[in-house]
């Protein structure tokens, strides 16, 4: 026996490391395995109460650019809206609202933490499940895409930047309708890569790209970025495309989370695709 | 020895919330990523125990953690360090020193000392930690660049910083 805490004596140092190294990569598999593991939305749920008020003060030194972003929306908005159309077909059915249904809603929400420094970028939103946010919900800016939720808790969420390397939108060019796939690959926050768009079909430097609205996650035309060069992939057939994101992410404040009240009807009819 | 627990505290805040609030926060050329964390374990005083360096590097990259999103990298990485570090302070200090409870600085060590300290045990720290986050082959340069310019850069930063804050002997 005493010889037992003689031993445990001498290297109680090695087993409290293997003990804190194990408990550290067992988090780690957590994360990767399962989107929203418990630990991952403690931490975040707490990190997000800190950051809520240190955001209080750093946010002051952005208003100026986010009100003019704001700005600019709502001038977009207001022409959309009914008030600012003349009717021209008298003829048009009565009761239109029965004819569409909604299919996305829009939750605002506020950037209190973000990193766009590393390889895989995160954000941290002030609205969680109470607000109605859920995991997989996409998320836009004024500007333009920004990522997708992969954890929520009571009052935070945790955004998924498509500063990312697991990030792969997909999107299309808005005028030649040809869809491809966004990646970044790290570096210029600034600067992502399209992947995947057949090099038949000729671009222009300057083409403007929008999501697609293939995935669930994000409605059709939302803003990207524009084209800023491109080159043929001798070997595969296809386009290396480099496009300057519209977001500017280290300014980013203002968002909004993306429900898509048809998304569970989508997952179900193509779930039996996915299992073959 | 209170006075030192109620230093370490104060530098425990203060580092991370430097890093996690100011240093994530900003973007150099793309590729440097200053992670000077690392440093509240590198300057821990000499006699510090061994179970409390470890318990203090679980703590402090679980911190770090907790503001970038992904849980758990920080904390793994600099778990390691903390592991590893008795053994590059019983090569880098004397017997004698290390029961003097020496900090690891420029002030205690001069400079010849501490920067090959700091940047052995930086370089592994940011070796582990990009090529942990990244993950994958397929980026070997551009991850290897990464290492070499935030290593580069935390090492100044931490230097800096230890020459402005702690007191130079004469």
């Amino acid at each position: 026996m005493r010889n037992l805490i003689r031993f445990l004596k001498r290297y109680y140092y090695i087993f409290l490391f293997i003990l804190l190294e194990g408990f550290a990569i067992y988090i780690i598999s957590q994360n990767s395995y399962y989107q929203g593991s418990a630990i991952t939305s403690i931490a975040n749920e707490t990190a997000g109460s800190i950051s809520n008020r240190t955001q209080n003060i750093s946010h002051y030194f952005t208003l100026g650019s986010s009100n003019e972003a704001l700005v600019k929306e709502n001038a977009m908005l207001r022409g959309m809206i009914e008030s600012s159309y003349v009717k021209y077909q008298h003829k048009a059915f009565q009761h239109n609202d029965t004819i569409y249904k909604q299919q996305f809603e829009y939750i605002d929400a506020k950037v209190i933490q973000k990193t766009i420094n590393k390889r895989n970028n995160y954000f941290i939103l002030n609205k969680g499940l109470l607000h109605g946010a859920r995991a997989n919900m996409g998320v836009i800016s004024p500007d333009g895409i920004v990522g997708v939720i992969i954890n929520v808790s009571q009052n935070f969420s945790l955004v998924m930047s498509v500063l990312h390397q697991d990030s792969r939108p997909n999107i299309k060019n808005s005028r030649t309708k040809i869809s491809g796939t966004l990646v970044w690959e790290g570096g210029n926050y600034s600067a992502g890569k399209l992947v995947d768009i057949p090099s038949s079909i000729p671009l222009k430097i300057g083409d403007t790209i929008i999501t697609s609205g293939f995935s669930q996650d994000f409605p059709e035309g939302i803003s990207v970025g524009k084209i800023t060069s491109f080159d043929k992939d001798k070997g595969t057939g296809f386009y290396i495309v480099d496009i300057k994101f519209s977001v500017d992410y280290n300014k980013l404040e203002y968002v909004y989370i993306v429900k898509n009240f048809f998304k569970q009807e989508h997952e179900k009819l193509t779930k039996d695709i996915k299992n073959e | 020895m209170n006075k030192d627990i109620l230093l370490g505290f104060l530098h425990f805040i203060l580092i991370a919330a430097f890093q996690v609030f100011i240093l994530n926060g900003m973007h150099f050329v793309g590729y440097i990523n200053p992670l000077i964390y690392v440093w509240f374990i590198l300057m821990l005083p000499t006699n510090t125990p061994k179970w409390a360096v470890l318990l203090l590097s679980f703590s402090m990259g679980f911190v770090v953690d907790m503001f970038s999103g992904y849980i758990g990298l920080h904390c793994a990485v600099l778990t390691f360090i903390g592991f590893i570090r008795p053994l590059f302070i019983s090569v880098f200090f004397s017997g004698k020193e290390i029961e003097s409870n020496l900090r690891p600085s420029i002030a205690e060590m001069g400079l010849s000392n501490f920067l090959p300290y700091l940047a052995i045990l930086v370089f592994i720290h940011h070796f582990l930690y990009f090529t942990f986050e990244i993950f994958s082959f397929a980026e070997i340069f551009k991850t290897l660049f990464r290492i070499v310019l935030s290593s580069i850069s935390t090492i100044l930063v931490i230097l800096l910083f230890d020459f402005l804050f702690f007191k130079q002997k004469k």
